[in-house]
């Protein structure tokens, strides 16, 4: 793996440009304040890389309203939290749309398409750091589930606390080092032999997400590629007409999906696949 | 050899199949989903999903149940927490494979074509996180 070291480099490093509005329902001065513009990491999760955006507006709204109810959307779609930056880039927008206009919210929380960050693990808790822990067990759950698929769960479970800790203050403080220093264990794939199955997590716009067994080889022992995994979820609805983007990035459907995976995959260990339909 | 396995469980604790869909629809409030072609397609669905109780928490007198296959975990959780009237606040945890806990908004149909076994698809539950 090491002379593709540069590639996992270069991935790490995608940045997204964004530019952060305040929301007319939310704000409290005569004139809206300017929008806050951020270079954010396509790895990171939005909880993590808001507080400054927090801080810009705290003086322009409402001093009764929450910070840490703070959420986004995109042309009025709310943005789930708990999926990486880079896969709502390039769900919602097909990677096209630079500087990404978000709009801030601190009211009117939509529960129906949003999990609420606090609902699911906290029970007693400060109120700043609310976002933060619910991602980062959030984060170390799906980091679980992918090794469930690729070594039944082996190699996660001998991981000590402090490795789950350095996996998610690498990722939090961008430090690529610290996080790949573990993270080269959950990559482990058994010389040739590969992962048991590839965590991956195929996104269709408006839909829930899909994810099924793929495994990395065939019977005969051949590599199997990006179109194996589109055949086996989409028999019916692919065509030509679809563009598959990971890490906004459209991979040849021939990339065999064990290179991929160990690649391209996100912190949490899992591909994320955007298909979208090409605009004619 | 799975029919036999599914026999001994149900031999202590009496099981019996009974569709949630009504019970559940309280917490399917939550959730919508556009209802396209293939999206009613996987609704019409239902897979089977066991309920075993771990730790400290109260077990349940019906463990199958047949649920839709686009419910989300956050729905089953509502529906464990009504069913062994918990209150609101309480925790409820779920995990599979006694490994991991998925995310509230996963829906069933995905955890049960990856880590369903003879049929079914089994969750743990419990009222302190177990498995981390």
């Amino acid at each position: 793996m090491g002379e593709d070291r540069e590639i996992l480099r270069e991935i790490w490093d995608g940045r997204i440009p964004i530019s952060f509005s305040l929301s007319s329902d939310d704000c409290c001065t005569l004139s809206p304040p300017d929008p806050h513009y951020l270079m954010v990491p396509r790895m990171s999760y939005f909880p993590i890389v808001l507080d400054k955006v927090k801080k810009y507006f705290t003086r322009s709204i409402n001093s009764d309203l929450k910070i840490d109810e703070i959420w986004l959307d995109f042309e009025g779609i709310p943005l789930k939290w708990n999926y990486p930056i880079g896969v709502l880039f390039d769900l919602h927008t097909g990677g096209k749309t630079i500087p990404w206009p978000l709009t801030v919210h601190f009211s009117n929380f939509p529960e129906e398409s949003i999990i609420r960050c606090r609902s699911r693990f906290i029970v007693l808790l400060s109120c700043h750091s609310i976002y933060r822990e619910a991602i980062e067990s959030h984060f170390l759950a799906a980091v679980k589930e992918a090794d469930a698929f690729k070594h039944r769960g082996q190699v996660v479970k001998n991981m000590q606390m402090q490795d789950h800790k350095q996996l998610w203050t690498g990722l939090c403080n961008d430090k690529f080092d610290q996080f790949w220093t573990i993270n080269r264990k959950l990559m482990d794939c058994n010389g040739e032999e590969g992962f048991k199955y590839i965590p991956f997590r195929l996104f269709l716009k408006d839909e829930v997400p899909i994810q099924r067994l793929q495994k990395p080889f065939g019977e005969d022992g051949s590599r199997l590629t990006l179109e194996d995994l589109l055949k086996n979820v989409l028999p019916r609805t692919l065509n030509e007409n679809y563009r598959v983007t990971i890490q906004g990035i459209e991979p040849p459907w021939d990339t065999p999906l064990q290179w991929l995976s160990e690649h391209l995959s996100h912190p949490d260990n899992f591909l994320y696949l955007c298909v979208l339909q090409s605009e004619l | 050899m799975s029919e036999d396995n599914a026999g001994k469980d149900t031999s202590n604790s009496p099981e019996s199949e009974v569709s949630i869909s009504a019970s559940l629809q309280g917490a399917a409030k939550e959730e919508k989903y556009s209802e396209k072609d293939s999206d009613l397609e996987i609704s019409k669905r239902k897979v089977d999903i066991l309920l075993k109780a771990t730790g400290d928490a109260p077990i349940m007198k019906n463990k199958k149940w047949s649920v839709p296959c686009d419910r989300t975990i956050g729905s089953i959780i509502a529906f464990v927490k009504r069913y062994l009237k918990l209150q609101e606040s309480d925790s409820l945890y779920i995990y599979v494979n006694q490994c991991f806990a998925p995310s509230p908004d996963q829906i069933i149909m995905n955890l049960y074509e990856c880590f369903g076994a003879d049929g079914k698809l089994v969750l743990h539950y419990c009222k302190t996180p177990a498995w981390g």
